[in-house]
């Protein structure tokens, strides 16, 4: 009945040691988050799919931890996961949300890229941009069937820009084109002096188009912009060999573009323009000689060099691909 | 109707039945004294000297042991897979959720379960119980419920221990053997990457679980021997089997509820 | 002596309890221990309980006490129900177990201050002068931070006497007190059983098969045979007995040429 005061002691003082173990492995794990959590504030990302994204998951800024997934619901035909941010972390409006498997055996998180700069801060509540990426159990089914697809198709892109034996490429034709301006632009100007003679005869339909002195710079401007151009798809080229490179030795750096159907689907699309070009080129060569004897190839010029100044701005934006596709389609 | 269906389910099942039940009474008889427990502060030191102190010593050897070959096979297994890295996530995570608690909880049955069954079945086979009942003092309030109180308050001492050891038991084999050779501080960083207080959290409250569980079960079994001293054993035996049993069951149960 | 003083263990200021028994009977599955037992003991009277072996004396006392449930018929102490365990909180009952039964993890003192300490009967100091007044009553004081397993078999029956005395009962009950005794020790029992009742007028009911015992103190006697009561009467009434199984019981006779035990093999 009576314990000694030593059990006393010995019992008083076990129980605090196993307390302060307790506190300092909770401070260590928790950084002592755990009771006054800090509550932040909220982002909605929506996604086709979570995947194995569940509550308590990272929310990874640039690989850093900046808050975890507060919920994940179905919300009508898209899964949608809110997500705590902490209170001290901004996020840019553009800045994309995307769900990362992480290795064999991890779970998953979400990762937030860092956005520009300039942006506005999304406030709280607010929905962030996301972006869909395969899962690893995706890409384990589909990353041969992708390997195959893309060597076809890069295979075919570096056949339509540089030939193979028997049919030159678009890049020598291009290349081929452009020496062969040179000779029509002074043909070209030769023939203003016809054009000129004409218009003194009263044959006035060509007098808007004479009268219109920027119609020679433009001209000029378009053909070295177009030279640009070829400069510009023959650098992608390189690039894409890498690209093929890379994608052979299975480095998976291709990401969103070789994973993205639309990506896909868009380097398909643009190959059919560049072999359409390249036919177009190989049947259309006097297209510019013939621009004297007919009014409307006057007009039509015209309106050409206009789209192949809008094609050659959005050059910049849109990838060396879909802009020579542009550029192209502009032209013929 | 009930006592129809009783009568039909096996005996077995009965027994189980019956011996849930009378726990269960126990456990309210006992709970009803607890404001009589600020005046048994001796002996809710006492049971916690026995349930707390003297169990550390075997609690730590073990889980020392338990944590190293964690390490050890998850070290060997992952080689060739290579998820060597996570040996520090695996050993933490497994010994705070699953090892720590249960490890306790099991060295509590053999070691503080076992004598509370010898402790009460002797006092009950010679009349200790009975005549504590003719003194009009509740054999629950004096036997069971400072050692409930005392489990409550020990078994998360125990079990951090039981943790914390098992961690350091890994981080060591980890460190120096050949093929697993990974640093204590990548140890570290890895289990703390993958780990929350709240996995830590979690197996407290399993070992609270099942610590209660255990020194209940015990006591009951104990007060419930019939006959002579040859009962006491079979009291003992019964009673740490029917721990260790109660202990897997709940564990599944208990993991699930948390998850 | 002067009766009870403020500082004895038995103030003697709860009155004695009367103790009836009503047809009591008992059934241990489908065993019949006792079969429609009664009698009445007054307020202040010993009551001596013989009987054989396995007669049931032990369960007829666990009945009184509440620690067993009559198959039939009741017990009523100071007219409330043996069974029922708020009996025990209105009457102050003391067990002297045939066994002992002593905390056998406690010294004799604390064996003996855990009743007034769990019921909170006044500070430590107190409670070590009601302790030890107990165990001088039973010359016990040397014995005091003895464990009982270091305890020899009188000693362990006076301890338990002593421990009962600590309730301050008013109705004390002993389970063959002087069995396994020594005839001396048999002696003194029989005097302190006596002398209590004399000093603190506390209601005793003795069981035992001690015949000295029950001739020199009881004011009547009980005989219990085969679950029922075979005799009651004051003791004087034992000495020419007329049921001859309570004359072979009280005066056996050892037949070398014709043993019991042959015949009840037959
Ligand atoms: N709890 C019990 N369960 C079954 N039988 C019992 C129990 N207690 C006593 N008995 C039986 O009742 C009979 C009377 O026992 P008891 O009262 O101890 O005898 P005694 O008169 O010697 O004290 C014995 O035959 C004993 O086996
Ligand atoms: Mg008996």
């Amino acid at each position: 009945m009576t314990n000694n005061p030593q059990q006393t002691a010995r019992v008083g003082l076990f129980f605090l040691l196993g307390m302060a173990l307790i506190w300092v492995t909770f401070e260590t794990l928790s950084g002592g988050k755990l009771w006054f959590k800090d509550k932040g504030y909220q982002l909605v990302a929506g996604f086709d799919s979570l995947k194995e994204l569940k509550t308590g998951d990272d929310v990874r800024m640039a690989g850093v931890k900046i808050g975890d997934v507060a919920l994940t619901r179905l919300a009508g035909r898209r899964a949608e996961a809110v997500l705590r941010i902490d209170s001290d972390k901004r996020i840019k409006a553009d800045a994309t949300a995307t769900i990362i498997t992480q290795g064999l055996i991890g779970t998953g998180y979400v990762s937030i890229d860092l956005g520009s700069e300039a942006a506005p801060v999304l406030p709280a509540g607010a929905e962030i941009r996301t972006a869909a990426t395969a899962d690893l159990n995706t890409v384990m089914s589909q990353i041969g069937d992708l390997s195959r697809k893309l060597e076809g198709a890069l295979g075919g892109l570096g056949s339509a820009l540089n030939g193979d034996s028997r049919q030159p490429g678009l890049l020598q034709k291009v290349d081929a084109i452009l020496a062969e301006n040179r000779e029509n632009l002074s043909r070209t100007t030769a023939n203003l002096q016809q054009i000129t003679d004409k218009v003194n005869r009263g044959e006035g339909t060509l007098g808007r188009l004479l009268h219109d002195s920027r119609l020679h710079d433009e001209l000029l401007a378009g053909v070295a912009e177009l030279k640009q151009g070829a400069t510009q798809a023959r650098g992608f080229l390189a690039n894409a060999e890498e690209l093929v490179a890379e994608v052979k030795r299975g480095r998976g750096t291709l990401g969103a573009l070789v994973y993205d159907q639309k990506a896909a689907d868009d380097l398909k699309a643009s190959l059919a323009s560049l072999r359409e070009v390249s036919e177009q080129l190989a049947q259309g060569r006097g297209t510019l000689g013939q621009l004297l004897k007919d009014d409307s190839l006057v007009r039509e010029t015209r309106a050409l060099l206009k789209k192949a100044d809008r094609a050659i701005d959005n050059l910049d934006d849109t990838g060396p691909i879909t802009a020579v596709g542009v550029v192209a389609n502009g032209l013929f | 109707m009930t006592a129809r269906l009783l009568a039909w389910l096996p005996n077995p099942i009965l027994q189980v039945l019956h011996g849930t039940g009378s726990a269960l009474f126990l456990l309210v008889r006992s709970l009803r004294h607890l404001p009589s427990l600020p005046r048994q502060f001796g002996r809710f030191i006492e049971q916690c000297h026995l349930i707390g102190y003297t169990t550390m010593p075997i609690v730590g050897i073990l889980s020392f042991f338990i944590g190293s070959v964690l390490a050890l096979q998850s070290g060997h297994a992952g080689e060739n897979v290579g998820y060597k890295q996570f040996i520090g996530a695996l050993v933490g995570l497994t010994m705070a959720r699953e090892l720590g608690p249960v490890m306790a909880a099991v060295l509590l049955a053999g070691r503080v379960g076992s004598a509370i069954a010898a402790e009460l079945a002797s006092m009950k086979v010679y009349q200790e119980v009975d005549a504590l009942e003719t003194m009009n003092i509740p054999p629950e309030r004096m036997l069971v419920l400072p050692r409930l109180a005392a489990v409550l308050t020990m078994m998360p001492v125990l079990t951090i221990m039981a943790d914390l050891v098992g961690w350091f038991g890994g981080a060591i084999v980890a460190q120096y053997t050949h093929f697993i050779s990974i640093e204590p501080a990548s140890y570290f960083a890895n289990l703390r990457q993958y780990m929350d207080f709240s996995d830590v959290l979690n197996g407290l409250i399993k070992a609270e679980i099942f610590g209660f569980t255990v020194v209940l079960v015990c006591c009951h079994i104990g007060l419930n021997t019939r006959g002579g001293p040859r009962e006491i054993g079979a009291s003992v035996t019964r009673a740490v089997v029917t721990s260790l049993i109660l202990i897997l069951v709940l564990d599944f149960f208990v993991t699930k509820a948390l998850m | 002596m002067p009766a009870a003083n403020s500082n004895s263990p038995l103030p003697g200021a709860a009155p004695a309890v009367g103790v009836k028994v009503e047809g009591l009977a008992k059934r241990f599955g489908t065993f019949e221990v006792l079969r429609g037992v009664s009698f009445t003991v007054q307020p202040g009277e010993i009551f001596v309980l013989m009987g054989p072996s396995g007669s049931g004396k032990s369960v007829l006392l666990k009945h009184l006490v509440g620690l067993e449930r009559p198959s039939a018929g009741r017990t009523l102490v100071a007219s409330h129900d043996g069974a029922d365990p708020a009996t025990r909180e209105r009457v102050r009952m003391a067990l002297v177990f045939q066994a002992g039964a002593l905390f056998n993890s406690l010294s004799v003192y604390d064996n003996l201050a855990l009743y007034p300490r769990e019921h909170r009967l006044g500070d430590e100091a107190a409670i070590r002068d009601r302790v030890m007044r107990a165990l001088q009553i039973l010359s016990l004081e040397n014995a005091v931070h003895k464990l009982p397993a270091e305890l020899s078999g009188g000693m362990r029956k006076r301890v338990a006497i002593a421990r009962a005395l600590v309730m301050e009962p008013q109705l004390l009950l002993y389970d063959e007190p002087t069995s396994e005794l020594d005839p001396v020790m048999s002696a003194t029992i029989t005097e302190i059983i006596a002398t209590l009742r004399q000093r603190y007028q506390v209601t005793s009911i003795v069981v035992s098969h001690d015949r000295d015992l029950a001739l020199s103190i009881a004011d009547r006697v009980g005989i219990l045979m085969g679950g029922q009561l075979v005799f009651l009467g004051p003791p004087a009434d034992l000495r020419q007995p007329t049921d001859p199984r309570v004359a072979d019981f009280l005066n056996p006779r050892i037949d070398l040429e014709h043993p019991r035990f042959k015949h009840l093999e037959t």
